[in-house]
């Protein structure tokens, strides 16, 4: 070092000569002006993207409007009520079917297991001779007696492996001679699986016994079941019938608006061709498109037609409905807790979906194809909507209540994990750890932030998802709620995974927080003659609090926005995760904010509505960061206390 | 003009008029696509035109894969496709705007009325053939579904396996995300072009779908032929119709893809080139990596 900075001053004296001058500057001057330059060059990028993120997000209103007016012009909007009328109906009608097939198949259950047991040890033991089986399938007769003796040395071989046995199904046990039997089952159906052994014909033939008693008795339930599917028949019909009218008239609405550009599209063609008879063509072509509007008000009329007989329809499904509830098998009455949990669950949904149907009865006759659709219709159906279904043959729905919902969710489950571990670290490595072990963890913990997030994910999906769902299958468990999980893609993973995540980024902003109480505060403390404990708690801790929620925002900003784990992780299921199942939504699917942006802006056409819609959720995300910044640094200024 | 043409059918630069609907533009911009190939043919005279207009299936990969093949393979022809949907194969062979018509369905009894009315007759050529399998997990013993429970489960209206025969479990259904092609076709040939559930997992690629189910017993998902067989999935068969390639015609998750030209007005060029692409082994590799059944 001492060499450098005696040569400094020589070089700065050099350049400081008076006669030095470079376009009228001092090479001072030119170095001032070039690092202040980079600066407000920043500050301009960063203002032009922000004024083209707003100027394309904000278009996504107009564009909507347009869009929802196209919808209720052409009367999509009112086929659309009916069409959830219908949708209403049959969540109902599936939660009765299944109650009532959980009656009727577990009298045979038994049997049942064992069929499917036997299943998945033939399916083990012909993976483990897989040649065999694909030489069976192409081989003559006489090679076939030769494949035989080959399986059959071959399948013992996989029969005598304990894995084979290793059967997932639900209330089954290997017991007595059952695993005997079975072995010589797999051993006489042969390779192709054709040959049935007696004894599974055997098992087949008392299970369709015992189903078909079952069903004998249970043909009451079955005749109410069909009566409430039959029910809705007409009004599916109906709603059919006038979805084709929708669809044309939604087909004339698209090709109305896009006439202007067709025409001027085909007139530029026409006139950089050379030849006269396609130029000719083409004019033609170009004029012959039909600029008129298209009459909403005649293309709607059978839409009002049907109004009285929707009403009628929607009436006779009602008292239908009402006396088919009537008739339910009370709960009590079923074996299964199966069915009677859907039996419940049936019997509640019903009695919503007819107060759904009154209400869907009202809406369809109050339905107006040239109601105004108001600025405020095109906002709140954004930010309130409940559906996102984009690239749909009906109609495109950019709600985003059910990205945020699953953005937010995963952002808490990330935060309650990390706050804990980083908060805690922070504590130990600043006050408690020893020189030694703070030289170790601190540099460990912020290594985590160097780990590329697609690395995680990858993890994510690879590791930890079949990990978590492995551990929610296990008995003892089974009070964790959300447990047992069925999908390894979850909220909950995705959840973990960002905790990681920000657990560098909070460590290292509340270890600063905690490093920034002056050495005076601890001092006296001790002096006064506290424990360690005692001052971390009700001395550090409380001087620090300000800077640790800022760490603690600035993490949760940091999870909000991180697309790549979310996107490989969280499952991309777009619906409003089920709160009904209380702190057992974590193990749901969801979709994100981020998540949603990175899979459909590849595909999107540029200046849609779709891609608009996408900017819009960007400006969301943009929105919520800047406002958990902004809360961060006045927290900081609020409370600090030094 | 031509360049200001070309730069505007490029994805980068903004429309004129940018509150339109997506259609829309994407059909004007094949228009302008379209404008700038016609521009560069008038000004190469001496070479062969093949037009080929019709379906955006054929002609969103195919086709252009396979003009590039036989322009490389020495054919001194030049080629003007738009693919803006099957019908506009047949209005353009009934105005002779095109030698070859590509469509992803069979010729209608409509269509084939026209062109008789203007004394044409339509020759048909089969292109190849698109599959989709339904694949489950290979636990499941559910071997068969109809094309009616594979669209009610789709859809979300059978949210159980016991609905559809299987042992009592929730269906959780994986599908492609919304800029696949994939899952429009499905949409279209299995769905009656309904919405798909709100608790359809939307999945990046064909891997993605199969990995889950084959982790998930409880799965359902759709993939490309080339896809079907995989770790712990199996592909089911359909109204009783295995997924396999001979199954291309019954299989009732496919299409058949063609070509279609008007007796006696086909040029040689046009002719060569259709043959070529129906029948030599070349073509026929190109028709398998874009995940197509070839015809034979």
């Amino acid at each position: 070092m001492p060499a450098s900075t005696s040569e400094k001053p020589v070089s700065v004296s050099r350049f400081q000569e008076k006669g030095f001058r470079f376009l009228g500057l001092t090479f001072q001057d030119v170095i001032r002006y070039f690092f202040g330059g980079n600066a407000s060059l920043a500050i301009v990028a960063l203002l032009l993207i922000c004024v083209f993120l707003i100027r394309e997000a904000w278009l996504f209103f107009p564009t909507h409007r347009h869009d929802l007016a196209i919808f209720r012009q052409t009367g999509v909007e009112y086929v659309d009520l009916m069409l959830q009328e219908g949708i209403a109906h049959k969540e109902a009608y599936t939660l009765l079917n299944q109650a009532y097939l959980a009656e009727l198949n577990e009298p045979s259950q038994s049997v049942a297991a064992i069929l499917l047991a036997h299943q998945q040890v033939a399916l083990e033991v012909s993976k483990a001779n897989q040649r065999t089986v694909d030489d069976w399938k192409k081989a003559d007769d006489a090679g076939k007696v030769a494949l035989r003796t080959r399986w059959v040395e071959g399948a013992e071989k996989a029969l005598d492996q304990n894995e084979t046995w290793n059967v997932e199904v639900a209330r089954f046990e290997w017991t007595g001679d059952l695993r005997q039997k079975m072995r010589q089952a797999v051993l006489e159906e042969g390779p192709g699986g054709d040959e049935k052994s007696p004894f599974i014909a055997e098992l087949e033939e008392r299970k369709a016994q015992i189903f078909a008693e079952t069903s004998e008795r249970l043909k009451p339930f079955n005749a109410i079941k069909l009566a409430f599917r039959n029910a809705g028949r007409p009004l599916d019909a109906l709603t059919d019938e006038l979805a084709k009218i929708a669809k044309e008239n939604r087909e004339l609405a698209s090709t109305f608006s896009s006439a202007p550009e067709r025409k001027e599209a085909l007139l530029e063609g026409a006139a950089m061709e050379t030849d006269p008879v396609i130029k000719a063509r083409k004019v033609a072509e170009a004029e012959a498109i039909v600029m008129v509007a298209p009459d909403y008000a005649s293309l709607t009329r059978p839409f009002y037609d049907s109004v009285p007989k929707h009403d009628a329809v929607n009436t006779a499904l009602r008292s239908d409905l009402a006396g088919i509830l009537a008739t339910f098998p009370e709960p009590g009455t079923l074996q299964t807790e199966l069915g009677r949990k859907n039996l419940r669950l049936a019997h509640k949904s019903t009695e919503q979906l007819l107060g759904k149907l009154k209400l869907a009865a009202a809406d369809v006759k109050a339905w107006r194809h040239d109601a105004k659709v108001g600025f405020g219709a095109a906002v709140t159906s954004f930010f309130f909507g409940k559906r996102w279904i984009t690239n749909s043959s009906w109609q495109d729905f950019y709600g985003v209540l059910p990205l945020f919902s699953g953005s937010l969710i995963i952002a808490l489950i990330a935060m309650v994990v990390a706050v804990p571990f980083s908060i805690a670290s922070a504590i130990y490595v600043n006050q408690l750890a020893s020189f030694k072990e703070q030289s170790f963890v601190k540099p460990t913990i912020e290594f985590i932030g160097a780990i590329p997030s697609v690395v995680l994910g990858f993890f994510g999906i690879m590791v930890l998802g079949t990990t978590l769902r492995d551990v929610s299958q296990l008995e003892w468990l089974s009070w964790v709620p959300g447990f047992p999980m069925q999908e390894r893609l979850t909220m909950l993973n995705a959840g973990l995974l960002l905790a990681f995540m920000a657990i560098p980024t909070i460590f290292t902003l509340a270890e600063d927080a905690i490093n920034n109480v002056p050495h005076a505060f601890t001092e006296s403390s001790f002096a006064l003659g506290a424990t360690k404990l005692q001052t971390v708690f009700r001395v550090i801790l409380p001087t620090a609090l300000s800077g640790i929620i800022a760490a603690i925002l600035l993490g949760f900003g940091r999870i909000i926005g991180e697309t790549m784990v979310v996107l490989l992780v969280a499952g991309n299921k777009i619906q409003i995760p089920d709160f009904n199942a209380g702190l057992g939504v974590i193990a749901q699917p969801a979709h994100t904010m981020t998540g949603i942006i990175a899979q459909e802006l590849g595909e999107v056409e540029r200046g849609s509505l779709h891609w608009r819609a996408l900017f819009m959720v960007g400006m969301v995300l943009f929105v919520i960061s800047l406002i958990i910044n902004y809360i961060a640094q006045w927290v900081v200024k609020r409370f600090h206390k030094v | 003009m031509l360049r200001r043409e070309l730069i505007r059918s490029t994805k980068w630069f903004p429309y004129p008029n940018t509150t339109t609907i997506p259609k829309t533009i994407h059909r004007m911009k094949k228009t302008a696509i379209l404008a700038a190939f016609a521009a560069f043919a008038v000004a190469a005279v001496a070479e062969d035109k093949i037009v080929i207009k019709g379906s955006d299936t054929l002609g969103a990969k195919l086709v252009p894969q396979l003009a590039e093949a036989y322009k490389g393979a020495g054919n001194s022809v030049s080629f003007e496709i738009a693919a803006e949907g099957s019908s506009t194969a047949f209005t353009a062979l009934l105005e002779g705007a095109g030698d070859i018509g590509m469509s992803s369905r069979g010729i209608k009894q409509k269509e084939i009325d026209a062109l008789a009315a203007k004394g044409m007759k339509q020759v048909e050529w089969l292109a190849g053939f698109d599959m989709i399998g339904v694949i489950v997990n290979e636990k499941n013993p559910v071997k068969n579904l109809t094309k009616e429970q594979i669209k009610s489960i789709f859809v979300g209206e059978v949210t159980d396996w016991s609905e559809v025969g299987g042992p009592a479990g929730p269906i959780s259904i994986y599908t492609r995300n919304t800029s696949s092609g994939t899952f429009k076709a499905f949409q279209e040939m299995a769905m009656d072009e309904k919405d798909y559930s709100k608790d359809a997992q939307m999945m990046a690629g064909n891997e993605q779908i199969a990995q889950e189910v084959g982790k998930n017993a409880n799965g359902i998902g759709y993939v490309g032929l080339a896809f079907a067989t995989g770790e712990g999935i199996k592909a089911i068969s359909v109204e009783g119709v295995e997924l396999k390639a001979e199954n291309a015609k019954q299989y009732p998750i496919a299409r058949s893809l063609y070509y279609y030209t008007v007796e006696g007005k086909l040029s040689p060029a046009a002719e060569k080139f259709v043959k070529w692409a129906t029948t030599s082994d070349e073509a026929l590799a190109i028709v398998k990596k874009v995940h197509f059944i070839p015809a034979k």
